[in-house]
Order: C-alpha cells, then sequence, then structure tokens
C-alpha cells in the first residue's frame, strides 16, 4: 500500500433547504482517499455516509446542494476537480474511475433488461470495445464464482440475492475503475453471504489493484476488510486513524461508547446495548461539540467550542477536547472485533 | 410462455365470445316487443300495403333469412341454428333495409373504421406518452400544472363536444378540413395522391376527436414515470454513466410504459365504442355509423352484427394483450405464478 491519495475531499458539505430551515447533512469535512487501500465509513443511519459517497460521485439528489473541494487524482493523468466537471465529463467519470455499489442490489437493475445488456450497454456508452469488453466481464463474474453464460442470458428477478450483489459487482468492475465505493453493499444479505462478499471483495482488491470505500453501519463487518476507518457523527468525521488502532485505542468517546455496543453472537438480547440519549438533528445547530449532549465526559468547553480533527498519533485524528483522557475514563466494553476473532 | 397459460387465455377468450354470441341471441328474443315479432310485423305491414295475402310459413321462412332466427321453432333449435349458421356458414342474417347479407356490410366498413380508430389510437397515446413524460421530468413545474389542468379538462368534456365544436370551427368556419364522407364526391378512389390525400383530409377531424378520449393516459403516464423516476435502478444508470437519452427510453419510459400496455389494448374497445358517435357526427361511413343507422331503423340483424364484431373485436385485443404481455415484461412469463 501506497500512501499517496487517490481522492482529497476539503470542505466538503451537503445542505438541503427543507421547510424548517436548512438541513445540513454533511457538515465542512475534510477526508483523504489513499490509493490502494481500503477505508471502512463507518457511522449510525443518517449520520451522512452516503451523501458523502455520493459527494464522490456529484451525485447527491436534487434539491441537495454540494460545496467544497473534491479533488481525484488518476494514477496517471493530471488531477480532476469531481465537483466542477461538465455533464458529458461527469457522465465519463462516473464508472471509468469511480464506481459504486449500492445497498440492494436487487433494485439496481432494470428488471425488464437482462444482465448481459446491462454489460453491453455499459460498455457502448462508454465508448468500450464490447466484445473485448464483454469477454473481461465474463472473466470478473467468473472470480466472482458465477456461472457467466447462465447469469448474462437471466433477468435480474432470476437470481438470488446473492448472486445479484455479485453481479453488480462485477459490472462495477467492467470498465476498471481505480476507485470502489460500495455503500452497504451487504445489508440485504443474510450473515454466510455477507462473509463471502467480504472475502471475494479482499479477492477484487489484489486482483484489480482497487481502491475501496467501504460504508456500513456494520462496525463488526468492516474490522474484517478496511485497513482504515473513519467514523461519522452528526454529519461530521469524527475519528479517522487504523482499524487496529481504532478499535483498541480510539481517542474519541462516541467511538468507544458505539464499539461497546456492538452485539456479537452470545449477547442477549436484554443485554444489548445503546448510546444514551437522541441522535442529532441536520436541521438544529448544536453549539460546541455535536457529541456534547450525549457524551459522558462533556465539560464546559465542549458546550461552547467546536472540537476540531486533532493529531492523536501519527495517523490517528480525533476530533475531541479531551482525547488524552478517554481511554481512560471511557472504557470498551466488548471484545472491539466482535465476531471477527472467533 | 407456458403452454398451459396459453390454453387457459384461449378457453376463456373462447368461453367469452359465447356468451356474447349468447346474450345476441337473448336479446333477439327479449328486445321489447321481439325483434323477430317486430320483423315480421314489418314484412306484414309492407305486404298488406301492396295488398297481396301473406303465407304464414313464407312469412317465418322471411324472418328466417333476415335474422337467421325461426321464432316456430323451439328456442334450443333456434339458438343451435343461429350457431351453425354464424359460426359455420359465416352468415350473420340479411339487412332489412339494405337487403344485403351484413357479413358484406360489416366487411366494407371495417377497415374505415379501423383506419381511423388505429390512428386515433396511435395519435393519442403517443401524445400522452410524451406529454406525461415531460410532466413527470418537470414535475410541479408550471408546464406540468397547466398540462394537467389542460388533460383534465380534455377528459371530462366528453371527446362529441369537441368533435362538434372542430365541425363548426375547423370545419364550418374556416373549412380547413371537409365534415363529412370518407373521401371527396368528385374523387375516384384508387392508388392516385389525389384519392389518399384526400381520404386524410376526411380522416382528420374524428381521428382528432377520437384521439382526444386517449389523452387520459397522459395523466397515468405521468404517474408512472415519476414513480419510475424514484426507482434506484434509474439512479444506478445515471451513477453508471449512461447516456441520457437511453436512461429516459430504456430505464424510465420503457418501464413507465409497460403497465399501460393493458390499458392501451383495452383502449381498443373505448375507441371503438367511439366511433359509433363519431362517425355519425361526420357522416363518415364506418362500422360505428353503420350500428348508429341501425339502431335507428331498428335494422335487427345488422345492429347484432356490428356488435358481435365489436365484441369480438375488443377479446382479441385484451387476448393478444395477455399473451404478449410476458414478451414486454420478462418479469412475467417465466414464472409459474400465472397458474
Amino acid at each position: 500500500m501506497t500512501d499517496d491519495v487517490a481522492i482529497e475531499i476539503r470542505d466538503l458539505a451537503v445542505t438541503f433547504g427543507v421547510d424548517r430551515g436548512e438541513s445540513n447533512v454533511v457538515r465542512n469535512v475534510d477526508l483523504d482517499v489513499y490509493r490502494e487501500e481500503t477505508l471502512g465509513i463507518v457511522g449510525e443511519s443518517g449520520s451522512g455516509k452516503s451523501m458523502v459517497a455520493l459527494s464522490l460521485l456529484d451525485a447527491v439528489p436534487e434539491p441537495g446542494t454540494v460545496s467544497g473541494e473534491v479533488t481525484y487524482y488518476p494514477e496517471d493523468g493530471d488531477p480532476i476537480s469531481v465537483l466542477d466537471l461538465d455533464p458529458e465529463e461527469l457522465r465519463r467519470f462516473r464508472w471509468e474511475q469511480v464506481a459504486m455499489v449500492f445497498q440492494g442490489a436487487m433494485t439496481s437493475f432494470n428488471p425488464v433488461m437482462s444482465i448481459r445488456d446491462h454489460f453491453r450497454e455499459t460498455l457502448q456508452d462508454h465508448g468500450y470495445d464490447v466484445p473485448a469488453g464483454m469477454e473481461r466481464g465474463k472473466e470478473i463474474l467468473e472470480q466472482l464464482y458465477l456461472d457467466p453464460d447462465r447469469v448474462l442470458d437471466s433477468h435480474p428477478h432470476e437470481l438470488s440475492g446473492g448472486m445479484q450483489q455479485r453481479t453488480l459487482i462485477a459490472l462495477s468492475l467492467l470498465l476498471e475503475p481505480e476507485v470502489l465505493l460500495l455503500d452497504e453493499p451487504t445489508a440485504a444479505l443474510d450473515l454466510l453471504m455477507q462473509r463471502s462478499i467480504i472475502d471475494l471483495l479482499r479477492g477484487i482488491r489484489e486482483t484489480f489493484d482497487l481502491t475501496l470505500v467501504f460504508i456500513t453501519h456494520d462496525l463488526p463487518l468492516l474490522t474484517k476488510i478496511a485497513d482504515r476507518m473513519a467514523v461519522m457523527y452528526a454529519f461530521d468525521f469524527v475519528e479517522i486513524t487504523e482499524t487496529d488502532q481504532l478499535l483498541y485505542h480510539s481517542a474519541h468517546p462516541y467511538t468507544r461508547a458505539l464499539l461497546s455496543t456492538t452485539p456479537d453472537l452470545t449477547t442477549p438480547p436484554d443485554e444489548i446495548r445503546t448510546i444514551e440519549g437522541n441522535k442529532p438533528d441536520p436541521v438544529e445547530y448544536i453549539s460546541g461539540c455535536s457529541y456534547h449532549p450525549r457524551c459522558p465526559m462533556a465539560e464546559e468547553k465542549c458546550h461552547s467550542i467546536e472540537p476540531e480533527l486533532m493529531t492523536v498519533e501519527t495517523e490517528h485524528e480525533a476530533s475531541c477536547h479531551y482525547h488524552a483522557e478517554v481511554p481512560e475514563t471511557v472504557p470498551i466494553r466488548n471484545n472491539p472485533r466482535g465476531v471477527a476473532d472467533e | 410462455m407456458h403452454p398451459r397459460y396459453v390454453l387457459k387465455r384461449t378457453g376463456q377468450m373462447v368461453l367469452t365470445f359465447f356468451v356474447t354470441v349468447t346474450f345476441t341471441f337473448a336479446l333477439y328474443q327479449a328486445m321489447p316487443g321481439g325483434p323477430a315479432e317486430a320483423m315480421r310485423a314489418m314484412i306484414l305491414a309492407e305486404s298488406g300495403q301492396v295488398g297481396g295475402s301473406v303465407n304464414l310459413d313464407l312469412l317465418n321462412q322471411m324472418v328466417e333469412h333476415y335474422a337467421n332466427v325461426n321464432p316456430d321453432k323451439p328456442l334450443h333449435v333456434q339458438y343451435y341454428n343461429y350457431l351453425h349458421s354464424l359460426l359455420i356458414q359465416g352468415d350473420m342474417g340479411t339487412s332489412i333495409y339494405q337487403g344485403e347479407p351484413v357479413l358484406d356490410l360489416i366487411l366494407q366498413s371495417v377497415p374505415w373504421t379501423m383506419f381511423i380508430g388505429v390512428y386515433a389510437l396511435a395519435l393519442g397515446y403517443t401524445v400522452s406518452l410524451f406529454l406525461g413524460a415531460v410532466m413527470a421530468y418537470k414535475e410541479r413545474s408550471l408546464f406540468d400544472s397547466v398540462a394537467s389542468i389542460g388533460v383534465i379538462f380534455l377528459n371530462s368534456v366528453p371527446y362529441y363536444i369537441f368533435a362538434i365544436i372542430l365541425v363548426y370551427v375547423l370545419g364550418i368556419e374556416y373549412s380547413v378540413f371537409p365534415i363529412n364522407g370518407r373521401y371527396g364526391t368528385f374523387v375516384d378512389p384508387g392508388f392516385t395522391l389525389e384519392y389518399m390525400s384526400s381520404v386524410v383530409r376526411h380522416a382528420t377531424l374524428p381521428v382528432v376527436s377520437m384521439g382526444i378520449l386517449a389523452t387520459g393516459g397522459a395523466l397515468t403516464m405521468r404517474g408512472n414515470a415519476i414513480r419510475v423516476l424514484g426507482d434506484d435502478y434509474v439512479r444506478v444508470a445515471e451513477l453508471r454513466g449512461l447516456r441520457r437519452s437511453r436512461v429516459a427510453m430504456q430505464y424510465v419510459g420503457r418501464n413507465s410504459v409497460l403497465p399501460l400496455y393493458t390499458q392501451f389494448m383495452i383502449g381498443i374497445a373505448g375507441v371503438l365504442s367511439s366511433t359509433v358517435v363519431v362517425e355519425e357526427i361526420f357522416a363518415y361511413n364506418g362500422m360505428g355509423k353503420l350500428l348508429y343507422d341501425a339502431v335507428l331503423l331498428h335494422d335487427y340483424p345488422v345492429l347484432m352484427g356490428t356488435l358481435l364484431v365489436f365484441t369480438t373485436i375488443t377479446l382479441l385485443a385484451i387476448y393478444i394483450a395477455d399473451l404478449t404481455y410476458g414478451y414486454i415484461d420478462p418479469r412475467i412469463s417465466t414464472g409459474d405464478s400465472n397458474e
């Protein structure tokens, strides 16, 4: 793994105008995605994870507005400012440089078209050589343990959920993108299928020299594949560091609370913990640290001054005024890897 | 496609057809005074005027000749004879007033009705599909509101009112289009440009009046397209960097037209029934006018014959819609859920 940057996000904000005011679903986010790493973005539902991912493709749905900078550094060639592309450039950029696999592969295919047509039209509209591309597609499908001819001849509804998910991953790799965004790619799958998808992703990551950005609320799952993790809370990143560092030496009270609430297969239902308090509202502005209403360590300073991401160690940042004291004050109650090590 | 499904649908269609034929036969018997009776009285009156004596057997023969029904035979025998001559001999009886076989009259007028009917449907649905799609893309815009109001207006006012307005404005006030007949009086039928253009000009106003009937599809199309625009696969297609035109046609278009397909085929029945009034307004000699005149003249054999043809066309349209739906939407034919 090299440390040069593939995608650089600076001051990214996504806002929606709603009846009661302005809804800030991403608040001035900074993030670097390193080339050929697997970056996990974790956070609770509605924390803004998906919006960050969509911003990387300038695909935030109407009427949302995006501001800030997203710079993509191709392996060879000049940096591309994604948010400044004209519609045709953006169309070519999508899927050729950065592809995205969605949650719910079942609804990602056109129900009236065969899988083959999905592959073919993707090649055609991006001006790729169709016969060569189809051969490539078949190879990728094979690598994902699918029977290429059978799958290509099928219509989406004829495939099982796991097969659709793998087919969608194959489709996302068809144009040889450098970066693959995965938004809850395992959300609708059972545990065994989740595990096999993760194994497959590990495999293709090596084969295709991919940079993966994996978005999920499933922390134990993420620990199995992510090199680095970025924890999102209240529409901003609160802690970014390498996976092991995060699991054993997290320096943010929210991350530690999140790790403590992670249930595993042996946790009885009545012992499943939650984080006290309510999740933040995108319209209301919280002064100071966004986590202070729920934080057991909150002090005077946390109410008034918003903490920036601060360096805890090399490659470890956390946005907490008291990050040095966090590990002693807030214990992690679970084996942080959950079921991963068993 | 499932052979059992085809068999089942075919069986249903044949059954419906027989029910219709039986119903038609029952109408013969049950109409106020009874059509056979009425016909008999009519023939009696006519022969009375001439002053000749009436042979009762001859009278019954004449009634049977015209209506395919002999009133003196038992009901089931009459029914059998009616079916036999209709299905085996293709004999629908003879028009009382024109003295020609009903089948000939129908065959002469069917092409004209199909002509204006098909064009009205094609025009009406093309306009409504485009309009609905544009309305959906520009949801909640001024265009959307204005077009919605317009379509609701067009569908709330009966189409024949528009037909009359069209006759008055474009036919009489401005004389842009002819207002009656199938082609100009002094034009010889044949493959000539003059004849063709005359046919098209004469068909314009009826087609437009009937086409208005089909614009109701625009609102359905709008609703479908808005729903499909919100579907995941459309978003994924955009993220996949597909061309806008492809996303619009293959993704949004195709998926929003699908539910309209059956409605379109059933719409054939609606358009056919509207020809009855429209052809009368425009004095257009098609099936509709044939039926309308038959009602006025109590020409029962013609009335029954045209009703049968209308029903058959409607049945066939729905049958074809059911059988072909699987090709348009692959989710239907491959599943075994049809059982």
